[in-house]
């Protein structure tokens, strides 16, 4: 690399591990701070001999896998009787003996990981590549067989004679001066590799939708999101209406649905007689769904006055008297076959439903006209009620 | 010393190329960006480059997260949602519709009520209203929903062109030529037919035959009740062999009958015999003896069972005649002396003690017992039974109230050798197989397929290509029985309708509206409702003034169709008294049997072969032999060993009407010197499922039988060159010696205890089991959120359980089980969700056979859950071990660890595999259950109790605002099973019926030791057998 | 940390310079190849081809290719998984636990030994994956945050697995490429090629042999062993806690843990003798690898034998003891069932034939013990595939006894892990300095000075 004139440091080769250790010692005692030794092995007692007190990367190891232990253990709880409880084996959700196993993994795990990083990264201040011991004779040499010490230029005792004489009386086999290297800088910006970069952005994104959408639906990858069965309202190719739901054979009978005998009639000469008795409950549902299917026409107390005020022709009342004198089955023939513009509700309303709206209707005209009886039996029910 | 410093290092330095990594200026060496570079360099401040750059980047970021964000949105196509234009009332989406209708499959013509979804039919059950079915149904009846989607159905009617290669034809075109020919037809026009139940189409045949008067109508069936009938006629004049009241009999003896498998109305027959087994009245518990060749259904339900070669029947009852003429000196009307009970047990080492039970219990319970012969024996044995049951008083158990009715009766192989001498001489111009298949069914050696050579015009009516259809000029192709119209009558006392419950789903007619068509003549327009009309006109006519109902018609159809069947009081004529002059025709000294039998016997999954083309009965094991996919030649170990045979080694069978090769498998139990061999497989001609399995019968049989048309004796039998590998799902070990001596008792699999036992202390399997069990404390409490409310479990009856495996079936139709094929089966790799297992013990020649259904226990402490590394079964709320297929990655650890192995593994997509796609099949989406999900490759699955049953509930519950109520939930395998041996309900619910059997005192749990605490009570089979016995 | 290195000259049998044996250590990554070399790679590639191919089918098809059925629902698949991670085990034993337990001759072999271990456990890693019915949805094993908040059940065996191995996997890569950075840096600064030197320089992180840096080097390697010897333990442990946490019987046991240990160390050294055996011979590095080296592993072969040995008599006794009837059929079934041959070739290769290793003779002769340690390997593939198998076919329910028989794809996909494995063998040998220069020049004649580390 370029080297500015700026000296680094006065570097000095030893053939011999003792002669290394001797010049280290005197260095040290020499009274240099800023020194280093390299040695392609690490040589024994050398710590001494440089006066560097023991490693402190052991409390990282501690720290990080104590850390790691109590992480994936509160983890664990955390997912199998917090986030998501499941019933396991009849085993409660925190059930310590079964995550034993995975702490022990992860705090050693962890310790391992954060030793490994903080060896390089805070230890070592690697990665360093451009170091200026790099690419220097010295250091070819060191990292090979030789035992090299140099003395950096920061050193307050520094002095390059001085030290060069220091290093001659210790018997270096060779003294050598490096020079830092010069600053460099070079932008970004540069047209092969913005191409590169667009490259990898559309490659990228190719990839991606590829994978996304073409190559995770082909065999053998399955997901059961779309199954080999037809669920309401899907499409069925087999048919050439493509119509998976299909309509029942003319003529035929499912069970509980024997055909409305008087469809279509506008005035059947008879109907069917109401075989529900009208209990609370039957009242309560005939109630609910009169106000879900009758109300927007016939009103909410069936006296014919349309919430759609016009918009929409407005069914008549139900307190007419032709409407009471309806026989129930006769109600509910219009219901289920329609009458003038009003829609047959067949379809939407089931029979039990329809009768309760029958009931319902009727309780409705009962009330619009009650008789003092009527009043008397209500006191009694309160009062009833009350106790 | 050193010598001179060296500080050249620095000019070095700078000649030398930098040769380490430091940016890209090195990865792209380019000299006019290092140019550009030093530029940079010398006037030290880059802020156009830099500027520029990061700009630049930014956007280039911008780009890419945008292009990111584009390719991960999904852009596949999610299918199209279609409505119904017009919704019909009684379908809302999501809600099942059931209809009664009637099966048409064989002469039984039971009731079923089929579910159907958005109205595509998609599960058979039977018809709780119906009479004889009681709302169960035999396996063929639920398989049938199969044959309706099968892909392999004919398409529309077809005609046989000059180079004989069938061409698609349109129905007016062959309807046009096809009238034309009967028109011409001057010689006699053959329509041959399986039995007919239904009335209007007898009524329909009967107008056919007024156009054309030439006409004859042949019927049959490959089995038939025909010579019990004829003897009953012998021996008392009227038509019928009654119907027995199995539930009334404290003794029967079974002679090679197997009415509890393939005989009779074996529906009804199951589920009388079964109500003589209820734990709670073990005091009226029947007993069964079995008196059989082959290993059948009925003889491994058995409590005394004994091996007889079929022709020794005849010398068995009449030593039995002799032995109750000696023991009480009740007379015989004809000469019994040379038959000795004694010496005939020890000539064929029958076992005394059993013999002597026998005897003994038939003396005691006189008019309490009943000896059933098998249809399969001739006229004689069942002349002499007739008698054996009438000086035993056992008439009693004959049924009054109701009797067999037959619409027509069928023909004899005698007037089918007519027939075919007709054919044969030019004597017969036009041959009409409506939905018949006389070339697969009738005896090779009547040569009727030859003959048909002869008649110019053959037409045939089928569902799908068969033997026939494959010699016949026309094929007209018919609905499927689901898709028809119909009525039928079996019994007096009631009609049952059929009603279709989907539109054809190809270019098919019903095969009544094709003769109907013809009859009418083509001026008159088809219509689809044309037989439906028909049928109606003919009702209202008919059968509705007989019935005397207020109703007017229109409402009262309804009202049947609504359940399917109509009742009608009718009287039935008394039986007559015996006839002595019926015993003339009786030898009065012993037969001798010699060389080796033939019994070939009804398959219980396939019947006559119809149905050979469905995967489900094909893949059902049979409950004894396990056996899937092919029939076989069942021989005795000593045969065996005498013919130095093996299984899978071929035999050569020889009846003297044709030789063929059957493979060999050695069926415990069987009698020696006879083979069993099952019918309706073989077939030649036969969709993609059922070619290749098997071996046709037909060419054992013959036309002119001179024993009876199902029994060969006196047959060749010998080793023939070359294997053929059966495939069998469960590995055949009798546990006999030790280590493995009543292995499954001693692992707490199977306790068995005998009536006596448990009269004696009803305790008794409590305390053996508390007293061979070991107590493991659980470690963890129990969970206090699991089971509050309901919690679900099933108690299984071994008293009643027959091992029939109807319960398979309906899963595999309740819960879309894929067929998986012969070669998977072989791997063992059965997907089916219950199955049967059979063990048996004590000695190869004479062993106790137990069975028992195994499904998915259910287990409170499930050891596969512990096990699933991703969750993917879990335990819920009420108690069910639940699978989350899509959670699933496969790693089969679950199925490992559970110890009743009942968990299945997709191993492929067998949808996908089996015979290559054939259930990928467009038209297979429709008979998958939609409330369950279709699995995939890689994904295990198991019995979940119908969780979509117990949803159907919660959700009806949520709705009418009230709890949850067990008896509500049916399984789908409780629902089939013809003797309600499984029940299913609430553990919690303290008072239901269910929990009566959750807590029985014969209930246990498989491997308590285990202690997985399971859900699925096991009731423990009480034998009924003598107590100096046990 | 002080470590005494001047006790083992005596595995030179002459005293070469540094340099001479930096130049013998790198001679294969400078040099080219041999035609040996890659006639041997040209097989293991095949095999490893092979093994692709019936990978990918087995992927596209599913597992329906192999042997395994409803009953057996493992084979090959696990029976491959536990045999190289036992493999794996022996790498991390000589790099870790022998160099706490000061056996300075480990560092011939140990960098060696550890390159193994990655390899194995690569190999070991691939079949839970293969082995899967949907190998796509392999993540749901690990706890990822999800939509679903779905997390995977802690409580099972095989997601104990997911962590031991995993962490097992990342502890030693780190150990061994922490190993690997001086040797980087002394290759950087010693080769001329320019695309070497870049690829060392970025390895290498730009590592100075700086005193300062080896002093915390030390110590972490120090610290790596310490994790990697509890580790090492803990992983095989964790796999037999596949079986011994199942009620199957034949598994559910107790003794599990040890017997697995000892049966992995056991394999794995026979594996590394085997390979050592070839690699020294190939790259004649017998002056490095020595015969001593072979005849103190041979000697832990030996032991570890033994130790499994008694496992598998203490099985036996322990299922009789039981008193439970399932228990005791599965051992009477292992050893005279339909598995009966696989029982007998287990038990004589790894308890009897080891046995000879009481002789010094052929504990030292190569061609008897490269015999001895294949049957070795071959005995221990069949350990953990009677383990499995003999166990799954005879359970609970007689119902469901069936028998197993592998498929054409079981046997390529074991074919092809070797491949693999020795694939990567020969790449790294190729590659990377199969022995580890800066501990072995730290353990030549006169590397440590005289009167300095206590040397006398």
């Amino acid at each position: 690399m370029a080297r500015s004139d700026k000296l680094y440091s006065v570097a000095a080769i030893f053939d011999k591990p003792d002669g290394i250790i001797h010049a280290a010692e005197k260095v040290k005692d020499a009274g240099y701070k800023q020194f280093d030794v390299n040695t392609s092995y690490p040589i024994h007692g050398m710590d001494n001999a440089m006066g560097l007190s023991s490693s402190k990367v052991g409390y990282v190891t501690l720290a990080a896998g104590l850390f790691g232990g109590t992480f994936i253990l509160l983890f664990m709880w955390w997912t199998l009787a917090e986030s998501y409880p499941l019933f396991i084996g009849g085993k409660p959700f925190f059930s310590l003996p079964a995550f034993f196993p995975i702490t022990f993994e992860t705090s050693i795990l962890f310790g391992a990981v954060a030793t490994f990083i903080a060896l390089i990264t805070v230890f070592f201040k690697l990665p360093y590549n451009n170091h200026p011991l790099h690419d220097t004779n010295y250091m070819k040499r060191v990292s090979v067989d030789k035992y090299g010490i140099y003395i950096l230029a920061e050193d307050e005792k520094f002095d390059k004679d001085e030290i060069i004489e220091l290093f001659k009386s210790l018997g270096a086999s060779s003294i050598e001066l490096i020079y830092l290297p010069k600053e460099e800088k070079y932008g970004m910006l540069q047209p092969k590799f913005m191409l590169f970069l667009l490259v990898v952005i559309v490659g990228i994104s190719g990839a991606t939708y590829f994978t996304l959408n073409k190559l995770m639906y082909m065999t053998p990858f399955n997901w059961m999101e779309y199954q080999d069965k037809s669920n309401p309202q899907e499409s069925s190719l087999f048919f050439a209406d493509k119509r998976s739901m299909r309509t029942p054979v003319e003529g035929t009978v499912a069970r509980g649905f024997i055909p409305y005998p008087y469809k279509g009639i506008a005035y059947p000469k008879e109907v069917l007689s109401n075989p529900t008795l009208p209990s609370k409950e039957i009242l309560k549902l005939g109630k609910e769904k009169y106000l879900t299917f009758c109300s927007p026409c016939h009103g909410d107390y069936g006296e014919g006055t349309s919430r759609l005020n016009g918009q929409f022709p407005t069914g008549p009342t139900q307190h007419s008297d032709k409407v009471r004198n309806y026989k129930d089955g006769m109600l509910y023939h219009i219901i289920t076959n329609g009458q003038n513009s009003m829609p047959a509700y067949d379809k939407q309303i089931s029979r039990k439903e329809r009768w309760a709206i029958v009931d319902y209707i009727r309780v409705l005209q009962r009330a619009k006209n009650a008789k003092k009886s009527d009043l008397v039996e209500i006191k009694k029910e309160s009062s009833t009620n009350g106790q | 010393m050193p010598e001179e410093i060296d500080t050249k290092n620095k000019k070095t330095e700078n000649k030398r190329e930098p040769n380490y990594w430091k940016g890209f200026k090195e990865i792209y060496n380019d000299p006019e960006f290092s140019k550009k570079v030093n530029e940079d360099l010398t006037e030290s401040k880059p802020k156009d480059a830099n500027g520029m750059s990061r700009r630049k980047f930014l956007a280039f970021v911008g780009a890419s997260a945008a292009l990111a964000g584009a390719a991960c949105t999904d852009y596949r196509d999610k299918g199209e949602i279609i409505p119904y234009n017009k919704m019909p009332e009684e379908i809302s989406l999501g809600k099942p519709n059931f209809y009664a209708s009637t099966c048409t499959l064989c002469p039984n013509s039971c009731g079923i009520l089929i579910r159907t979804r958005e109205g595509r039919p998609i599960k058979v059950d039977g018809n709780p209203e119906h009479p004889v079915s009681k709302g169960k149904i035999c396996v063929k009846g639920q398989a049938s929903i199969l044959d309706l989607y099968d892909p392999d159905r004919l398409k529309g009617p077809l005609r046989k062109s000059k180079t004989g290669i069938f061409l698609k034809t349109p129905w007016l075109a062959a309807n046009k030529t096809f009238i034309t020919a009967l028109d011409n037809a001057d010689k006699q026009i053959a329509v041959i037919t399986h039995k007919i139940n239904s009335v209007t189409t007898k009524k329909l045949l009967g107008e056919f035959t007024k156009k054309y008067p030439n006409t004859k109508i042949y019927s049959y069936e490959l089995f038939d009740n025909t010579i019990r009938n004829n003897a009953w006629k012998k021996s008392y004049g009227t038509d019928f062999y009654p119907i027995i009241k199995w539930d009334k009999a404290k003794v029967i003896v079974a002679l090679q009958s197997d009415f509890l498998g393939t005989e009779g109305n074996r529906v009804e027959n199951a589920r009388l015999f079964a109500e003589g087994r209820d734990v709670d009245k073990v005091k009226n518990f029947n007993r069964l003896y079995s008196v059989e060749a082959d290993m059948s259904l009925t003889g491994s339900n058995a409590d005394y069972r004994l091996k007889l070669k079929p022709e020794l029947q005849y010398n068995f009852v009449m030593s039995l005649l002799n032995e109750i003429n000696r023991k009480t000196n009740i007379k015989i009307p004809i000469n019994v002396s040379k038959f000795s009970l004694k010496s005939f047990a020890k000539k064929y080492s029958l076992d005394a003690k059993k013999v002597e039970f026998l005897v003994n219990d038939l003396i005691e319970n006189s008019g309490k017992s009943i000896v059933y012969a098998g249809r399969s024996l001739p006229e004689k044995t069942h002349i002499a039974v007739n008698l054996l049951n009438e000086i035993l008083g056992n008439t009693k158990l004959y049924n009054r109230k109701t009797s067999n009715y037959s619409v027509a009766g069928l023909s004899t192989y005698g007037d089918f050798y007519k027939l075919i001498t007709d054919m044969k001489n030019g004597g017969v111009s036009v041959v009409i197989h409506f939905d018949s298949n006389p070339v697969y069914h009738l005896p090779d050696n009547m040569g009727y397929k030859k003959a048909l050579k002869k008649v110019e015009t053959v037409a045939t009516l089928t569902e799908s290509a068969n033997e026939s259809s494959e010699v016949s000029n026309f094929v007209f192709a018919t609905n499927n029985q689901l898709e028809s119209w119909g009525d039928a009558k079996t019994r007096t006392g009631f009609y049952s309708l059929q009603q279709p419950v989907i539109a054809p789903l190809y270019n098919t007619r019903q095969k009544e509206a094709v003769i109907l068509q013809w009859v009418k003549g083509l001026n008159s327009k088809f219509k689809e409702n044309l037989y439906h009309k028909y049928l109606m006109d003919n009702w209202r006519a008919t059968i509705y003034p007989t019935l005397n109902s207020e109703i007017e018609f229109k409402r009262f159809w309804y009202g049947i169709l609504n359940d399917g069947v109509v009742l009608k009081n009718e009287k039935i004529k008394s039986f007559g008294k015996f006839k002595n002059s019926s015993l003339s025709g009786l030898t009065t000294s012993p037969v001798k049997p010699n060389g080796f039998t033939v019994v070939i016997k009804e398959s219980y999954a396939l019947g006559d072969g119809r149905q050979a083309n469905n995967g489900w009965l094909q893949e059902l094991p049979n409950s004894l032999a396990q056996i899937t996919w092919d029939n076989y030649a069942a021989i005795s170990k000593k045969t065996a060993k005498k013919l130095q045979v093996q299984n899978n080694d071929n035999i050569k069978v020889d009846t003297g009407s044709g030789e063929k090769v059957y493979p060999v498998f050695i069926q415990p139990g069987a009698a020696d010197n006879t083979v069993t061999i099952d019918s309706g497989y073989g077939r030649t001609k036969v969709g993609r499922v059922g070619e290749g399995a098997g071996f046709r019968i037909s060419g054992l049989m013959s036309g002119k039988p001179t024993f009876s048309p199902w029994i060969y004796t006196n047959v060749k039998v010998a080793r023939a060159e070359g294997t053929y590998t059966v495939v069998t799902d469960q590995e055949h070990h009798v546990f006999e010696k030790k280590p493995t001596e009543n292995i499954f008792k001693k692992r707490g699999i199977l306790f068995e205890g005998t009536v006596a036992e448990y009269e004696k202390d009803h305790k008794f399997l409590k305390n053996e089991r508390e007293e061979e069990r070991i107590v493991t404390p659980a470690i963890y409490p129990r969970h206090p959120e699991l089971y509050k409310d309901v919690k679900w479990g099933m108690a299984i009856d071994l008293n009643k359980c027959l091992a029939c495996g109807d319960c398979v079936i309906a899963c595999n139709s309740e819960n879309n089980v894929p067929i998986v094929g012969k070669d998977q089966i072989g791997r063992g790799r059965r997907m089916q969700w219950i199955r049967i297992d059979r063990y048996y013990s004590v000695s190869y020649d004479e062993p106790i056979i137990s069975t028992q259904p195994m499904l998915c226990q259910q287990c409170d402490d499930a050891p596969c859950e512990n096990v699933c590394p991703v969750a993917a079964t879990t335990h819920s709320e009420d108690g069910l071990n639940q699978m989350i297929y899509n959670r699933c990655v496969g790693t089969r650890y679950c199925a490992n660890n559970c110890p009743y192995k009942v968990r299945r593994f997709n191993f492929y997509n067998y949808r996908d595999r089996f015979k290559d796609g054939f259930q990928e099949e467009q038209l297979f989406d429709l008979i998958y259950n939609p409330e369950v999900t279709v699995r995939s490759n890689g994904v295990m699955e198991k019995c979940t109790f119908c969780i979509q049953r117990i949803m159907e509930e919660k959700a009806e519950a949520i709705r009418e605002k009230r709890k949850i109520i067990g008896e509500n939930v049916k399984v789908a395998c409780q629902v089939a099973c013809p003797t309600s041996a499984i029940k299913f309900g609430d553990i919690n619910a303290k008072k239901s019926k269910f929990v009566k059997y959750r807590n029985h005192e014969l209930g246990y749990y498989v491997l308590e030791e285990v202690n997985t605490k399971p859900n699925v009570t096991y009731i423990a089979k009480l034998r009924n057998t003598h107590t100096e016995e046990s | 940390m002080s470590v005494d290195y001047s006790k083992d000259m005596v595995l030179f049998d002459r005293n070469p310079e540094l340099v001479e044996l930096e130049e013998l250590i790198s001679k294969p990554i400078d040099t080219r190849p041999s035609k040996k070399y890659f006639i041997a790679l040209a097989i293991t590639s095949t095999m490893l081809l092979i093994g692709v191919i019936a990978a990918g089918i087995t992927f596209y098809y599913g597992i329906g290719t192999w042997g395994n059925n409803q009953t057996i629902a493992w084979g090959f698949g696990i029976t491959n998984f536990v045999f190289w991670v036992g493999i794996a085990h022996a790498g991390t034993l000589i790099s870790a636990i022998l160099f706490l337990l000061r056996q300075r001759w480990r560092n011939a072999i140990a960098r060696f030994a550890e390159a193994m271990t990655i390899f194995a456990v690569m190999c070991a890693g691939i079949f839970p994956i293969i082995h899967l019915g949907r190998p796509w949805l392999a993540g749901y094993l690990f706890p990822y945050p999800n939509s679903m908040n779905i997390w995977p059940n802690f409580f099972s065996p095989l997601d104990w697995d997911v962590f031991a191995v995993s962490t097992y996997m990342t502890v030693s890569i780190l150990f061994w490429y922490l190993g690997l950075i001086p040797d980087f840096a002394t290759l950087r600064d010693k080769t001329t090629s320019k695309i070497k030197k870049i690829v060392y320089s970025f390895f290498s992180l730009g590592w100075r042999h700086s005193n300062r840096h080896w002093r915390d080097y030390e110590k972490a390697y120090m610290i790596f062993a310490g994790l990697a010897t509890p580790l090492v333990l803990s992983v095989h442990t964790v796999v037999s806690f596949d079986f011994a946490a199942a009620i199957v019987p034949g598994w559910h046991s107790t003794i599990f843990p040890p017997y697995f240990v000892a049966g992995a160390i056991f394999s794995g050294f026979a594996m590394v003798v085997t390979v050592l055996i070839v690699v020294r011979k190939i790259f004649d590095m017998e002056n490095i690898i020595t015969v001593n080296h072979l005849d103190k592993m041979n000697k832990i072969i030996l032991l570890t034998g033994s130790m499994v040995g008694y496992a598998y008599l203490m099985e036996v006794f322990i299922s009789w003891y039981s008193g439970v009837p399932t228990e005791q059929y599965v051992a009477i079934n292992r050893a005279f069932g339909d598995y009966a041959w696989a029982y007998w070739i287990m038990v004589s290769c790894n308890t009897l034939f080891p046995q000879f290793f009481w002789s010094r003779k052929i504990r030292r002769s190569i061609p008897a013990m490269f015999v001895i340690v294949i049957l070795v390997n071959v005995g221990m593939w069949f350990e953990r595939y009677v383990i499995i198998v003999s166990s799954l076919q005879r359970d609970f329910l007689p119902s469901s006894w069936t028998y197993f028989t592998p498929s054409i794809i079981d046997l390529g996909i074991l074919l092809g892990s070797f491949g693999l494995f020795f694939t990567m063998i020969l790449m790294f040998t190729r590659t990377l300095p199969v022995v580890s220069m800066s501990e072995i020049k730290a353990v030549v004649e006169g590397a440590q000075p005289s009167h300095h580390g206590g040397a006398n």
